[in-house]
């Protein structure tokens, strides 16, 4: 007796299974994709490979080689060399080894000068290590470009720095030089 | 080698011993179980840990305190948000930091949407464990869903770091509390169905009814915690004990079963996922306008002395230790995590049943391979 209830009971329990996966069967759309063909809608927040925004009116790179970003990582991935010197400093050489990345947001929120962003770019994987070492060039926007008009940009207004500086010299030197005779007339 | 023989009973010629992993299934991770049995019996169990084990402590004792957060993501991975908090929370009692009262109702639904997707993890590879893969794929549906929500908001889909001392390190994109009533609504009926596909199943009730029964005071000499020891019928959840961030304000029910079997524990599981989404619900219902993080000192040097958070992680209590002695740099770091403690009941608990039991009482205890090895 106890064998016949027990094979109904479980007879229905099939039947109700059946019915939950028919149901999920005939009535839901599928949300699996064919990966490399059809591509997920990522989040714009998404926390993925970094790059270092151009800044077209300035013709720059943000970045200021202030080391910031490298002092709040956890593991070390960013190494930087610094260009320039005061206002007008930015880096010439900025490596972010994505090898020991834990992609944990906090160099970007070190940064004040909003130098470095990451993109909604996701596939890192390769057959070879060094496609996850990023250099400046690979970095910035604009590329190697971007990163030459930067150098360019820097370079010409430390001239120019230089220049408004040797000219104000200069014109200190003149006034100085054009006080002292009438200094020494007057007295 | 000492090491390969079977810790507890001495093995006859009759007996075999086996290994279960590290690279097996349903244990979980990187566990290897040391089996000796006697035919389909299990006589001994010795589980041998540490494939995973980073040195997460004394990593996170190397670093300045808020860097240490990231790390706490490896801990628990099924859960990060879960330790992000418990980290913040012993940073912010070493520093006398406070949190915005918007950061805590923000923490409270994070972690609780974190807590939904771990049970979800264990509800799918549990019914993986016993042998029904239709609820192992519509549970992980369900979490992927989820994880696109958490996304959204984080930018991550499993190593969040979001919970930072002081607060919460954004807030919710536009239109997200819209977003998570219309996963929520969805959900709760989707996990009654799957709920039914299991609970309903004679099979799986006897292969999880009366298996593993851990006794309240065996529970509470070992130190369990979560739904482990809820569902041996003790009812404690530092969430209701020792409340913190927006807890107290919260009301839900804490699942207690008296069982204490393999069922007991799954049930409490199942439970506490409706729970989490009350939770949240009120979350986003009475969360107060204002800051996600609170004002934070610029350098970091808490005076030197000690702290101690617990908090109520999906698997139970994770607590974590710091100690400073006024430098940037913890001194200790150390973190108390539930499932190396279940694991810890594992070679009493299977003594004497037959193999597959012993898989189901693994399951059961859903131990995360993470934060055991650390």
């Amino acid at each position: 007796m106890s064998g016949i209830t027990s094979f109904i009971r479980g007879f229905i329990s099939i039947l109700q299974g059946m019915w939950i996966t028919l149901q999920n069967l005939v009535g839901r759309r599928k949300i699996t994709l064919l990966y490399p063909y059809q591509r997920p809608d990522i989040s714009p927040r998404w926390r993925g490979i970094f790059y270092l925004p151009y800044n077209d009116e300035a013709g720059r790179i943000n970045c200021v080689g202030c080391t910031l970003c490298a002092q709040a990582c956890p593991t070390g991935v960013i190494t930087m060399t610094k260009m320039g010197a005061g206002k007008h400093a930015s880096v010439n050489a900025f490596t972010m080894d994505l090898g020991r990345c834990m992609f944990c947001n906090l160099c970007i929120e070190a940064c004040p000068f909003d130098a470095i962003h990451m993109s909604t770019r996701f596939e890192l994987a390769s057959l070879d290590r060094g496609v996850s070492l990023l250099t400046i060039d690979k970095l910035a926007r604009g590329g190697a470009d971007a990163v030459e008009r930067t150098k360019r940009t820097i370079e010409a207004a430390l001239e120019q720095e230089a220049a408004a500086k040797a000219a104000a010299a200069a014109a200190k030197a003149q006034a100085a030089a054009s006080a002292q005779p009438t200094e020494g007339s007057g007295a | 080698m000492t090491a390969m023989q079977p810790a507890v009973g001495a093995s006859t010629s009759s007996d075999m011993t086996i290994n279960l992993g590290p690279q097996h299934p349903s244990t979980h991770g990187v566990l290897r179980l040391m089996v000796a049995l006697d035919g389909e019996y299990v006589k001994s169990c010795r589980p041998v840990i540490g494939y995973l084990h980073r040195g997460l402590e004394r990593m996170m004792a190397a670093r300045p305190y808020r860097q240490s957060v990231p790390f706490t993501d490896r801990l628990d991975y099924c859960a990060s948000l879960n330790s992000n908090l418990a980290i913040s929370q012993a940073i912010e009692r070493i520093g006398g930091m406070a949190v915005p009262e918007r950061a805590q109702y923000l923490r409270v639904m994070l972690c609780e949407m974190n807590r939904i997707a771990s049970h979800l993890i264990f509800f799918g590879t549990y019914a993986a464990d016993i042998g029904a893969t239709t609820a192992f794929l519509y549970a992980f549906r369900e979490r992927e869903r989820l994880l696109d929500l958490l996304e959204a908001y984080t930018g991550a889909r499993l190593t969040y770091n979001w919970i930072r001392p002081g607060g919460v390190a954004s807030d919710m994109p536009e239109g997200y509390a819209q977003a998570v009533c219309a996963f929520l609504d969805g959900f709760l009926k989707e996990l009654d169905a799957y709920d039914t596909l299991l609970t309903k199943n004679p099979i799986f009730r006897v292969r999880t009814e009366g298996v593993g029964i851990i006794s309240p005071e065996k529970a509470i000499a070992h130190g369990a915690s979560g739904p482990v020891l809820r569902g041996s019928g003790v009812n404690i959840d530092l969430r209701r004990t020792e409340p913190y961030d927006a807890y107290p304000r919260m009301q839900f029910d804490v699942p207690v079963r008296t069982e204490g079997d393999c069922l007991a524990r799954y049930l409490v599981r199942v439970e506490e996922m409706r729970q989490s989404a009350r939770i949240i619900r009120q979350c986003l219902r009475e969360m107060p306008e204002g800051e996600h993080w609170g004002k934070q000192p610029k350098v970091f040097r808490p005076a030197a002395g000690e702290a101690y958070s617990r908090t109520e992680s999906p698997r139970g209590e994770l607590s974590i230790y710091l100690v400073s002695d006024g430098t940037a740099n913890p001194v200790r770091v150390r973190v108390r995590g539930p499932s190396f403690v279940h694991l810890s009941m594992l070679h009493e608990l299977v003594r004497g049943v037959k193999v597959a039991d012993m898989i189901a009482i693994l399951g059961s205890l859903d131990t995360v391979l993470g934060e055991v090895d650390r």
